[in-house]
């Protein structure tokens, strides 16, 4: 994957980037800017580079096919190999090195949320569909977010639809590792995971972040693997009836979309399909929706690295927009947009469910 | 003779309190206490040790390796050779031990905490504190052990009399490593070791964003803010707030340890500690043997339910 | 200016729970990560950092088995020009034999150094030895637990010591010397994996430590492994988190640092 480099050449700074980008304005972060800057070649500030949340508004409307985002993972990827980045993001790189996942916590640990449930989930090889569900780093180990496979796995189980896992052997998906700008690592990362791909014949595979399904759909290379989110499945199993979801739930629900799920790669409708139905939530939507949606700024290593100002995050705003429009509930289909709304949230007395906690609620 | 020579770990005309575990293990041993240090005026709890022997140098010239090894020499040549050279494992102890091990060919076992009086073994701890291991030194004596603090001081002896002076002169003083001076840390309102109630936060932070809801929390507990090393050496708390063995012990009222697993140099920076209260999202964290109340949770979701009910 | 480190590949034990085989035989290592050891990492920037201020050349030694090379080619990638393996057979427990072996290698080898760094410790055996003892050896000056280096000069260092309680020692040490450098003197560069791709490139000289092994022997033995005294252990607060936080409360108003 890599940049053709007189692409930030076709440029005609008409600025659609920085008009569309959840750092503008708040942040010293200008992608319009540092376009330009390439242009020339001119000195990039030290730090702006790190502010990119990989939402991908700006390549989506760019009139030139720049691929801005593509940009700043070349800008990054000089930096790394410098070895100039943040030490937050350095120890995050040195974390997935050393134990798959960037938070450096045991690799023999990853397959932990499992013994919360009351059945085994067998190793993909040993399935006969060889359908992989792809838990992903922070669903493995972060107490929040390990929920979420556990639900995803009560309920494909209540649906009778056959998967299996790798367990300690699935390491980091590397999406986020890319947009860091370590290739190395990332390289290392996908031949790793296709290694055990190829040995245990897997023929699909359904993520349960959409982080995890945009790179393996897109960036890891021809695989002849069928790569789904997890919203996807479920809402085939309840149009074929396979899920029967029973239960009452009298709330008002907003869906924040995703923008790894969704501006990135469309998947706008299943999410809401699954909550409309469901009988006696009432969807409301978000002034910023769909392809407009408001990035949590959870992506583009975001989530290990440290602002040296202070601002008003976009998941603020979210949750301040979430209380004005009389939002019971927060939802979401995403681990990080997940862990960012959810703190804001707490302060905010709101609620924030990932959508498979709600799921669970009503089957 | 069999006895055991303790190198005394000394600062800027103060004995240490270290030095009792030194003291305590050659009581352990069952070996008599020499206690070698420098000639200078300090406050030495009486009857700790059999013999005193006061080497007529100055204090700086003491505490370098290079001098040090001349000095030990001398005292075995005039006392003969210990069954023991013990150190206490410090930035003293630990640097003078290795070079004097070097120089005579002694066995060396470091940071040691504890002895098995059947097996005559000593426990070194490996791997981040989790194993221990057995050893027993099979050169020749004598051993060189430094000493883990708090190990051993429970076996101080009160000896039946006032300890022998004895004196070392004409000490050579090496100039491949001079002393200059010290330095001190820079000062700042906050003193962590006045404090009464610290709240410490480790790695288990994450994250520098983290820091004011913790400063946050701090200030509405009444407590002070402090951090183990980690958050340290990233500078996210300055270092005057560090709790270990390179920043400041502590013994707070109560110490309220959040998202800090427990490496020793920590413990040994607040282990007195009237009441510590642990919380780490990992049930294995060694901090949990050294805490009196534990908590397994997420330190953040802790922090914002406090913070809740405090303000609530 | 002529920098010998001495680097070590050790496994990854801060997340792990570890495990003792044989009834005390050994240490179960086997599904551990391993990585470079923390303080060495901080010697081998600390040495580039030098040479790239007195435009000397740095050489990374390490000892240990041949999967060691992963941390010779890490110290190269962050900018060390040569790495040498000492390969041994089986792991050598006592500092004291490693510091001979070190001290018979670059004796043998007629390795010219001005200044040797290692680690403060390793962070498997936590011995912080191995430099004082090769200091000794070598009849050099030594000094440990380095925070610091505010002047290199011809022939002689200026360099702050961490002791105890955030005091500092400052210190001059001429050369050559050995020093042992402790964590937070730097902040290391990050090595990407492209670059230690390419450190591939330059070769690391591989030497058999038993042709090193005079008068060579361990002056300590491990008698067994056992798992550290659970020492009574806290009190364990369980329950729903406001319960939990009750009880938090409760402890810390008993106590009288909170109304």
């Amino acid at each position: 994957m890599s940049l053709n480099p007189t692409r930030v050449l076709t440029c005609i700074q008409c600025g659609k980037c920085t008009g569309s980008c959840p750092e503008a304005g708040k942040t010293p972060f200008n992608i319009r800017m540092l376009i330009r800057k390439k242009q020339f070649q001119y000195a990039i500030e030290e730090g702006i580079p790190w502010y990119c949340t990989s939402c991908g508004a700006c390549t989506l409307r760019c009139p030139r096919d720049v691929k801005p985002s593509e940009v700043i993972i070349d800008i990054r990827s000089a930096l790394v190999e410098d070895g100039q980045i943040p030490l937050s993001l350095q120890k995050a790189l040195e974390n997935t090195f050393v134990q798959k996942n960037p938070w450096g916590l045991s690799r023999n640990k990853r397959g932990a949320w499992t013994e919360k449930l009351d059945f085994e989930i067998p190793h993909v090889s040993e399935t006969k569909e060889k359908r992989l569900l792809f838990v992903c780093c922070i669903q493995a180990y972060d107490p929040r977010c390990m929920v979420i496979p556990a639900n995803v796995a009560q309920i494909l189980k209540r649906a009778d639809f056959e998967f299996g896992i790798l367990g300690e052997e699935e390491a980091c998906c590397g999406n986020e590792i890319r947009r860091i700008g370590e290739s190395g690592l990332f390289e290392e990362l996908q031949e790793e995971n296709i290694t055990n791909f190829k040995e245990y014949g897997v023929k699909e595979i359904i993520t349960l972040s959409p982080h995890c399904m945009n790179v393996f759909k897109k960036e890891y290379g021809d695989t002849g693997i069928n790569v789904s989110h997890y919203t996807e499945v479920v809402w085939e199993l309840i149009k074929n009836s396979a899920l029967d979801i029973k239960g009452q739930y009298e709330k008002k629900v907003i869906y924040h979309d995703p923008c790894f799920l969704g501006k990135q790669n469309g998947i706008f409708d299943q999410p809401r399909n699954i909550l409309s139905a469901i009988n006696g939530l009432q969807l409301l939507e978000f002034s910023r929706s769909r392809e407009t949606s408001l990035c949590c700024e959870g992506g583009g290593g975001r989530m290990f690295f440290e602002t040296e100002i202070a601002y008003q995050r976009n998941a603020d705003v979210r949750v301040l927009e979430a209380a004005e429009r009389g939002a019971d509930v927060i939802t979401t289909a995403c681990p990080f947009c997940l862990m960012n709304l959810d703190d804001p949230a707490t302060e905010k007395g709101q609620v924030v469910k990932e959508l498979s906690e709600i799921l669970m609620e009503v089957l | 003779m069999s006895y055991a020579l303790i190198v005394g770990e000394v600062r800027r005309g103060i004995f240490e309190e270290r030095n009792l575990d030194t003291i305590g293990i050659s009581s352990l041993l069952g070996k008599e206490t020499c206690l070698l240090i420098p000639d200078n005026a300090y406050t030495i709890s009486e009857k700790q040790v059999d013999t005193i022997i006061k080497v007529k140098t100055d204090e700086e010239a003491f505490l370098n390796p290079l001098n040090l090894v001349g000095i030990v020499e001398q005292a075995m040549n005039t006392y003969g050779k210990p069954d023991f050279v013990l150190f206490t494992h410090s930035s003293f102890g630990m640097e003078s031990a290795a070079y004097l091990s070097g120089s005579f060919e002694l066995p060396l076992i470091t940071d040691v905490s504890g002895y098995d009086k059947d097996t005559g073994a000593f426990y070194k701890s490996y791997y981040s504190d989790k194993i221990f291991g057995e050893f027993r030194c099979v050169g020749q004596a004598p051993y060189v052990l430094t000493v883990r603090s708090g190990s051993f001081k429970e076996f101080v002896a009160e000896k039946a009399a006032s300890p022998k002076i004895e004196f070392i002169e004409n000490v050579a003083v090496n100039t491949s490593r001079t002393f200059i001076e010290y330095v001190e840390e820079e000062k700042t309102e906050i003193d962590i070791t006045k404090a009464e109630f610290l709240l410490s936060v480790g790695r288990g932070i994450g994250n520098k964003d983290e820091i004011p809801n913790y400063e946050e929390l701090a200030g509405l507990l009444r407590a002070v803010l402090s951090g183990s090393r980690p958050v340290i050496d990233k500078m996210w708390l300055p270092k005057p707030r560090q709790v270990g063995t390179s920043g400041k012990t502590v013994k707070p009222k109560v110490y309220l340890a959040m998202g800090i697993s427990g490496a020793f140099q920590h413990i040994a920076g607040m282990k007195d500690s009237d009441c510590i209260i642990a919380v780490n999202k990992d049930a294995g964290a060694p901090i949990f043997q050294y805490a009196h109340y534990g908590i397994v949770a997420d330190m953040h979701k802790v922090r914002d339910k406090l913070k809740e009910m405090v303000k609530g | 200016m002529n920098i010998l480190v001495f680097t070590k590949r050790v496994p990854a034990t801060q997340e792990e729970e570890l495990r003792i085989l044989g009834d005390g035989k050994e240490v179960d290592l086997s599904k551990l990560p391993f990585k470079v050891n923390d303080w060495d990492n901080y010697a081998v920037e600390e040495a580039v950092r030098i040479a790239e201020k007195t435009g000397g050349t740095v050489t990374a030694i390490s000892i240990g088995d041949a999967e060691s090379d992963e941390v010779l080619r890490r110290a190269i990638a962050m900018g060390v020009k040569d790495g040498f393996l000492i390969e041994v057979e089986k792991v050598l427990q006592d500092p004291y034999a490693r510091a001979m072996l070190a001290y018979n290698f670059l004796k043998k080898e007629n390795i010219p150094f001005d200044t040797i760094l290692t680690g403060v410790q390793s962070e498997d055996d936590q011995f912080a030895s191995v430099g004082g003892i090769l200091a000794a050896l070598l009849k050099v000056p030594y000094s440990s637990m380095v925070i610091g280096i505010d002047n290199v000069d011809k022939d002689h260092l200026v360099l702050r010591r961490e002791l105890e309680g955030g005091l500092q020692e400052r210190t001059k040490v001429m050369l050559p010397c050995v020093l042992s450098i402790q964590s937070g003197i730097n902040e290391p560069r990050y090595v990407s994996i492209m670059g230690v791709r390419k450190a591939s490139k330059v070769e690391r000289k591989v030497f058999k430590a038993k042709d090193y092994e005079e008068s060579m022997s361990s002056l300590i033995e491990v008698v067994k492994w056992v798992y550290p005294p659970k020492k009574g252990g806290a009190t364990m607060l369980s329950g729903e988190l406001e319960e939990i936080c009750k009880q938090i409360l409760g402890i810390i108003k008993e106590k009288g640092v909170y109304q």
